[in-house]
């Protein structure tokens, strides 16, 4: 053997796995086991029981919610593995939670709604899972290589499932653009990684991909100004996929011209996964350039708080408020993500702002997917074509939809008691310990506008009056839509109680 | 080949990233937009090869073979879209992505 080969011989059996790595990521295994046992099912399965293969991933994912909140220190060790590829620097319960949660949601709604457009049920169910596995490692990621893999590997099953309906124009247009900008941020992403690890390696640190290993370099002092680009470029393409000004101009189109199943998918997951990485990035990587990152990340705050509400305020399509209001609270995600720069030691109640990141993920996942089952179960020609004006008379039509839309909407509105409340208290407590006063008032002011645009949209649906006393169309929900909407609604208003508690 | 040194591939792949990125911003056909956009991926991976091989690391020429992955993933399902969308509309002009609006 050459010495060479020898030396990376060494190195290979340094790196390789132990047993108790493959442990640790027990639950994103066995979801990407399920991604694939959809393909099968879809092979072997005859036509008339292809029912089960979203039911197979339902009770799946449920099992994995149970499991990933089992306490054993299997899949929860805070350890290093996988030679320090993967790292939980955040609570592995909440980010684990978040993403199983909203991949269930999106398969509970999306069945029906794609068995009406005559498109595959199996595939999507698959590329969901594999999103969700992926983005469950990018919220453990400790090094760029699992980074920047993980991120990718979301970003192109998203590209599919925006684009998922081959028939409809719009479903395509904003496929390709979000094709378009993501590989944009895609790309930016990679150079900022690549000066990073090469104005590190310049100085002589050992492994400049690694997240624990540049938070010491930098601290020490060791960066360049090409160390600065880096993250700036870095810190950027983590923006794009929550969505926070200044890129957040690809969220309205993109938002209202995918299957509203993906819309809600995208809203949640995606969002979650550039809070995440986010969260992740300033504190661990780029922790010793909190003095430059934290006044950064307070304006944007207040600008994409403010950028959200008032383009929310000015929009009549359903979808588009709802794209432009998901803007408002990734400013709320960005405002949590600052205070836990600006004072470490803040906590709300009993939860860290590391914590409140994903409790406050959670709320807004159940209002919006209350929200979206509701405008689901409304009968439309065209997925993207949703005005408020198509709500007129809802109420009367079928009161458990206009309950649903009246506790979507008031839980992201937060008023109390619901649980979207909650995690705005939390989040505001945290800024008062911060001492971010005009953070705050900011986030009042945001609250405040956006009252009013989502209780706009329940006027239209439950308040307005109508001239004419003629009969309206009784619109008929399924008993599945019926316990969707029950259990969210019972989330809605327990959740907060859990909470406080 | 003695005299080139790092600052020459950098300069180079700095190059071809700009290229790539003017592309993308005013380009106005799909497939020209997308072929920048695979420009900027190869440009930064020349600079993470020269970077690898200048600072003597490995899991730079590593990363390599994974953005390579992710490149070819990403242009699978990007011209699948491209073409569904010119089967629609009979064009990749993005002048004509106009249909999303409030």
């Amino acid at each position: 053997m050459t010495p060479l080969l020898a030396s990376l011989d060494v190195t290979f059996k340094a790196l390789a796995p132990r047993s108790g790595d493959w442990q640790a990521i027990l639950p994103e295994i066995c979801v990407a086991g399920l991604g694939l046992l959809c393909l099968l099912q879809a092979l072997i399965l005859p036509a008339t029981q292809r029912w089960l293969i979203p039911a197979t991933t339902r009770v799946g994912l449920a099992l994995i919610m149970v499991m990933s909140l089992v306490p054993v220190s299997y899949w929860n060790s805070s350890e290093p593995t996988f030679a320090g590829l993967l790292m939980p620097h955040l609570p592995l319960i909440g980010v684990r939670l978040v993403f199983l949660f909203s991949a269930l949601l999106t398969s509970l709604l999306a069945e029906s709604f794609l068995r009406e457009r005559q498109a595959s049920v199996p595939d999507y169910h698959h590329v969901l899972l594999i999103i969700t596995s992926a983005l469950m490692l990018l919220g453990q990621a400790n090094h760029f290589v699992t980074f920047f893999v993980c991120l990718e590997t979301a970003a192109v099953g998203l590209y599919i499932l925006v684009g998922y309906l081959r028939r409809s124009a719009a479903s395509l247009e904003a496929g390709v653009k979000y094709l378009v900008m993501g590989g944009l941020s895609s790309a930016l992403l990679l150079m900022g990684i690549v000066l990073v690890y090469g104005s590190l390696g310049s100085l002589g640190v050992k492994d400049p991909l690694n997240f624990v290993e540049i938070q010491v370099a930098i601290e020490a002092g060791k960066f360049t100004a090409l160390t600065l680009v880096g993250t700036a470029l870095i810190l950027g393409g983590a923006a794009f996929k929550l969505g926070a000004f200044p890129f957040h101009t690809w969220i309205p189109d993109v938002y209202q011209g995918a299957p509203t199943p993906t819309t809600a998918l995208l809203a949640t997951a995606s969002k979650a996964a550039g809070a995440f990485s986010l969260f992740l990035l300033v504190n661990v990587p780029f922790h010793g350039l909190a003095v430059r990152t934290a006044p950064l990340l307070a304006v944007l705050t207040v600008i994409t708080i403010l950028v959200g509400n008032l383009g929310a305020l000015a929009t009549t399509n359903i979808k588009r408020v709802l794209a432009l209001s998901g803007v408002s609270h990734a400013g709320f995600l960005l405002a949590i993500i600052t205070v836990s720069l600006v004072q470490p030691e803040a906590s709300a109640i009993k939860w860290s702002a590391a914590d409140t990141l994903w409790v406050y993920l959670l709320a807004y996942i159940v209002g919006t997917f209350l929200t979206t089952q509701a405008l689901l179960a409304m009968p439309t020609a065209e997925d993207h074509h949703r005005p408020i004006l198509a709500l007129r008379k809802l109420f009367r039509r079928s009161p458990i939809l206009a309950g649903a839309l009246g506790f979507g909407l008031s839980s992201l509105a937060g008023v109390p008691p619901t649980v979207g409340f909650a995690a705005k208290l939390l989040v505001l407590i945290l800024l008062v310990q911060a001492k971010l006063w005009w953070v705050l008032g900011a986030a009042l002011i945001g609250v405040t506008i956006s009252i009013h645009y989502y209780f706009s949209i329940l006027r239209e649906a439950v308040i307005r009056p109508s001239d004419d006393n003629e009969e309206v169309a009784v619109l008929p929900t399924s008993g599945l839509v019926r316990f969707i909407i029950g259990f969210l609604a019972a989330v809605t208003v327990l959740g907060s109680l859990l909470i406080f508690i | 080949m003695e005299h080139t040194t790092l600052a020459h591939h950098l300069l180079l792949a700095g190059l071809l990233f700009v290229i790539g990125l003017t592309g993308v911003l005013i380009r106005r056909n799909l497939l020209v937009v997308y072929m920048c956009l695979e420009l900027m991926l190869t440009a930064a991976t020349l600079a993470l090869v020269a970077f690898s091989r200048f600072n003597h690391l490995m899991d730079g020429a590593v990363l390599v073979f994974f953005v390579i992955t992710v490149a070819a993933a990403e242009v699978a399902v990007g011209l699948a879209l491209i073409v569904a969308l010119f089967r629609q509309r009979g064009t990749v002009q993005s002048d004509a992505l106009n249909s999303l609006h409030d």
